[in-house]
């Protein structure tokens, strides 16, 4: 059983990915490996390979004579099969491809868009050797613990409306959060997603555009899940937590991506139809920011102020009026 | 003579029926020549080979004294990069990196000029075609509206 590094379907329409298919529909009772090499029209001792090969991988597999197989448990890993196991999601999502390593998923989903990826492909990897923050920095990206992955889209909307995706992706990962555990995550403008003042995921959205049309967004999501303490690099800009590290569970990766590529088409879907209005509402309503006195800093100058809102370009306002499009935003003056 | 005057000094003669126009003052010296097609205007700093050299139509204005002259037709000769949305312009991928591109430099076609950004939405312009970076119009880290010049560009 191989993954590809870069690009490929890793499991998916594989032998390997099929038999599983077949073990989750028999949950209630045993599947016997003769029905398995007919249904599949392979050899018994190619089922029998395949299943030790996906019992290699972490998946528990039982058997017994006379019954056959039953699958009694999943290892945590990003497996298309996994993530799409009863996925409800009617665009974003529908062509999935799931990576051992990426350098960044952005990268990558940015060049599959150049190359023609239909709207709603999602990219995820496992691993990303140069995770990407803004402005050049960093996003750690340890293996088998996290969530790294890059949605393409291709919204018929002018380039200049385009920012407001940020804010839709901060909701659906706000909302992923709040259907997996109990926490109650707040979102930081314009996109950083904080328990308790500390950041648990990271967003980062690129676009193609001509001057009056969209090529294409990618919207970029890294979210800390099962990540421990001591995976964090030493030298991080603000206090960064994980969902572990919050509520002392593991969540299930395939899941959250599962849930997260859901969310994130019931709002997309809504975007498309009825504009802006319902994720800026709902923006604000998870927002942290109402009232708050926040410094902003950018590129080396700051400024200080309370927050009055955000307008319909999403942009940042200050009491004095002062509109803010980008920086880092920090809570106090 | 400012760019302002040749223009008003092109307009005025091409209301007439001149089809030649020579003049000269102290170190200046204008030379006009109409054909029947609107003209392609260019200037020259150097002084003497302007009007061998100056195409069919073509006006030549040789002002070896007048910098400013001379720097402010590429505004008109070059190509305008804009900003498609409303953002931050960014001359660097990082506030450490070297800018993406400098006066002068030749980019290729697909290389990244500059970033915009916008609720962290990240937006590489790129260079639509091969060409030089004639003029960098803003400053790194400032504001920029939709459709403001970001660069002028010489299409090669």
């Amino acid at each position: 059983m191989t993954r590809s590094r870069t690009g490929g379907d890793a499991f998916s329409g594989g032998t390997g990915e099929q038999i599983l298919a077949l073990l989750r529909q028999h949950t209630e009772a045993h599947i016997s490996g003769e029905a398995i090499s007919h249904t599949l029209n392979i050899s018994r001792s190619a089922v029998w390979k395949q299943i030790s090969a996906l019992r290699a991988a972490g998946y528990l597999i039982s058997a017994e004579p006379s019954k056959g197989y039953s699958l009694d448990a999943s290892p945590d890993t990003l497996h298309v099969s996994e993530i799409r196991n009863g996925m409800k999601s009617r665009l974003i999502g529908r062509r999935l491809l799931s990576v051992a390593e990426a350098v960044s998923t952005n990268a990558s989903a940015f060049r599959l868009a150049e190359e023609g990826a239909e709207e709603g492909t999602a990219l995820i990897a496992d691993f990303q050797s140069g995770g990407k923050g803004r402005m050049g920095r960093v996003w750690a990206s340890p293996r088998g613990v996290n969530l790294y992955c890059s949605i393409i889209l291709r919204p018929e909307i002018k380039p200049v409306a385009a920012p407001q995706l940020t804010f839709l992706s901060a909701v659906a990962v706000a909302r992923t959060i709040e259907r997996l555990s109990d926490l109650k995550p707040r979102i930081k403008w314009p996109n950083d997603i904080l328990i308790d003042g500390k950041k648990v995921a990271g967003l980062l959205n690129e676009m193609s555009a001509e001057t009056d049309k969209v090529n294409f967004v990618v919207l970029g999501i890294g979210v800390n899940i099962n990540m421990r303490a001591e995976q964090f690099p030493a030298d991080l800009r603000h206090p960064a937590t994980s969902i572990f590290i919050e509520t002392g569970k593991t969540v299930s990766r395939s899941s959250f991506a599962r849930v997260l590529l859901e969310e994130l088409d019931e709002l997309y879907l809504e975007f498309i139809k009825e504009g802006y209005a319902p994720v800026r509402k709902e923006w604000l309503e998870k927002s942290m920011l109402a009232g708050a006195l926040v410094t902003v800093s950018d590129n080396g100058s700051s400024r200080s102020g309370r927050v009055r809102g955000i307008d319909e370009s999403g942009a940042l306002i200050l009491e004095t009026g002062e509109q803010i499009l980008s920086g880092d935003v920090v809570l106090g003056g | 003579m400012d760019i302002k005057d040749l223009k008003l000094l092109v307009k005025m003669i091409t209301e007439t029926d001149i089809t030649e126009f020579e003049m000269e003052s102290g170190e200046e010296r204008i030379f006009l020549k109409r054909g029947s097609e609107p003209q392609m205007v260019q200037y020259q700093a150097a002084p003497a080979p302007v009007f061998a050299a100056a195409p069919h139509g073509a006006v030549a204005h040789s002002a070896p004294a007048a910098p400013v002259a001379a720097a402010a037709p590429a505004d008109e000769a070059g190509e305008r990069i804009p900003s498609p949305i409303v953002g931050t312009f960014y001359r660097a991928p990082a506030p450490d990196s070297p800018p993406f591109v400098e006066v002068g430099q030749i980019v290729e076609k697909g290389q990244v000029l500059c970033i915009v950004e916008a609720m962290k939405l990240m937006n590489e312009i790129e260079a639509e075609f091969r060409c030089k970076i004639i003029k960098i119009c803003r400053e790194n880290a400032e504001p920029v509206e939709y459709n403001d010049t970001l660069f002028i560009v010489e299409k090669l």
